[in-house]
């Protein structure tokens, strides 16, 4: 297949697995009815028997780069020597869609390995912005930016994440990755309503959408969700994604799974669960283009 | 109010270093600000120890889980990574090791852990396609004392005065446990590569050793026949080239830059003195 036709199903929003290590052998030899697969890019840059296998799924998938590690909000700018790794793995792979998230995780030369919770203001706006534009240069495509799940605020935020993410998309031009499930853990910490944020995104710059599980931990009597990606997507996520698909369109949706990562068969059967929600949404959407 | 480069800075010692400073810019939204900054901490300390598990099974296994996360706390409070690759992440941990001083009584230690960084970093070499050996025929004889040579990315040569290789093999999950291993058993003198997807661990005779590491050091190999004569002095110097290229160990050979140079001096001297 060539690289137009799997794009074409990617984009015709159906929904794909994250691939990880322990499935590898088992997509390359089986070759599951799997519409496509999201690697994260920092896993894969380097050489081996990995990358290679790789290569070869490529060539019967369409393939989604998710990166974790470009730190868009650092205040010392993107990392040369990633960026540049990026850009490599990015030509190699030819993905359909690049994405990588609202945060940060470099800062004076260390890498924090988390995705880290930005203060909302104009100042980190402008700097998020700069970062998502160099980068969307020297990849010399859009971006996809994604809503981070978060345990903390910061007392000086002045913009509410929604409007931040949205004016981020204006400014830049990059797209936006709805993590349906970050939107709900990060609602549920601070006391808001998840539809209320849902519904402060604008309905026509979401391109992909993600879907994964969280744990509900105890912290001094009061319950903190922690987006672990380790569980089934909830119930209260998957009614939230119907939603989400009715103010967004069916778009490529993706189940993530990174903690107690479980059969392969588990992956397929939340993606085809993801699938039925957005065949609705997709014959309601041709049927109106048919009236 | 601080700028984002210094809140950045406060949120990295919070979390490394446990400073409490940067609790004054987080809203607590009902708990206490340092539990909601303990979630972060938590999870890079987690992360990125499980990170070093997986690259250092054996150390692990020698020291026990709880020592191994005591150290690896230590270790990543120190010395975060410094990039966002995490296969890259723990090159320096065996020298860590030498220098904790929790460990002293361990002094064969630091040599199994380079030993499982030389395994790890294997497995994520770059491919590299071998050199045929007829490349050689094309140079000079007066150059082959000064030709470097670039090894397959995946190898490494790792020598300890311990068996390590005997301790990292009674180490693994299908080993016998009731094996047991005598320190004084002699040293080892490995070499680690990845062949066929697979990484090999292959005890090398010393003098082989001496001249491969010398080479794979990109030192010319007039000074690896050195060394390796030094720790054989029956070492065979046409058989061991031959062993380099059927093994395809050789990727690149490049002749000295510095033999060029003294080469080039007298026409490039002429020329000033020409264009004088």
């Amino acid at each position: 297949m060539t690289t137009g036709e799997l794009g074409n199903i990617l984009l015709s929003a159906h929904a794909g697995v994250g691939l990880r290590s322990p499935h590898i052998a088992e997509v390359m030899h089986t070759h599951p009815a799997v519409p496509w697969f999201e690697v994260h890019a920092e896993n894969y840059m380097g050489g081996g028997p990995a990358v290679r296998a790789l290569e070869q799924i490529r060539q019967d998938y369409p393939i989604s780069i998710h990166g974790v590690g470009l730190s868009l909000g650092s205040a010392d700018g993107l990392d040369a020597r990633h960026l540049a790794r990026l850009k490599r793995l990015v030509e190699r792979l030819e993905p359909v869609l690049v994405s990588e998230h609202l945060a940060w995780s470099i800062a004076g030369g260390a890498y924090l390995n988390h995705l880290l919770p930005l203060v909302y203001t104009e100042e980190t706006l402008e700097i998020v912005c700069r970062n998502v534009e160099h980068a969307q240069t020297v990849l010399g495509r859009r971006l996809l930016v994604e809503n981070p799940s978060s345990y903390l605020r910061f007392a000086g935020s002045s913009i509410p994440e929604p409007a931040f993410l949205t004016a981020i998309v204006r400014r830049t031009g990059c797209g936006l990755l709805c993590d349906v499930n970050n939107i709900y853990v990060t609602s549920r910490n601070f006391d808001q309503r998840p539809i209320a944020y849902l519904e402060m995104l604008p309905g026509d710059v979401v391109e992909e959408m993600h879907l994964a599980g969280h744990t509900v931990n105890d912290a001094d009597g009061q319950p903190i969700l922690i987006d672990d990606h380790g569980a089934p997507v909830s119930d209260a996520v998957w009614e939230l994604f119907t939603l989400a698909i009715v103010r967004f369109g069916p778009v490529p949706t993706l189940i993530e799974w990174d903690t107690n990562i479980p059969e392969f068969a588990v992956l397929v059967a939340e993606a085809s669960k993801a699938d039925r929600r957005l065949a609705t949404s997709r014959r309601v959407t041709t049927n109106a283009d048919v009236e | 109010m601080p700028t984002w480069s210094e809140l950045q800075a406060s949120f990295t010692r919070a979390l490394l270093q446990d400073d409490a400073a940067v609790a004054g810019a987080v809203l607590g939204d009902g708990l206490v600000p340092e539990a909601r900054i303990a979630i972060y901490r938590h999870h890079v300390l987690t992360t990125l120890t499980d990170v070093l598990k997986a690259t250092y099974p054996v150390v692990c296994r020698l020291v026990d889980e709880r020592f191994f996360a005591y150290a690896a706390d230590c270790y990543i409070r120190q010395q975060p990574p410094t990039g966002p690759c995490l296969f890259e992440y723990g090159a320096t941990f065996p020298r860590f090791l030498a220098e904790f001083p929790p460990c002293c009584a361990f002094v064969y230690l630091p040599d199994v852990a380079w030993l499982e960084w030389t395994i790890h970093a294997a497995w994520y070499a770059e491919d590299a396609v071998p050199l045929e050996r007829e490349r050689l025929r094309g140079v000079a004889p007066d150059d082959l004392a000064g030709l470097t040579f670039t090894c397959d990315p995946s190898v490494s040569y790792v020598s300890s005065p311990w068996p390590i290789e005997r301790i990292w093999r009674a180490n693994q999950p299908d080993a016998d446990p009731s094996e047991t291993v005598r320190l004084d058993a002699g040293a080892a003198y490995l070499e680690v590569r990845r062949l066929d997807d697979d990484v090999t661990l292959r005890a090398l005779a010393i003098g082989t050793f001496a001249f491969r590491a010398t080479l794979a050091e990109h030192r010319p190999l007039e000074e690896a026949f050195e060394a390796a004569l030094a720790a054989d002095p029956d070492f065979d110097l046409a058989l061991a080239l031959q062993a380099l290229f059927a093994e395809g160990l050789v990727v690149d050979v490049v002749v000295s830059l510095a033999r060029k140079e003294i080469k080039w001096q007298s026409p490039q001297t002429s020329i000033s003195h020409a264009n004088r």
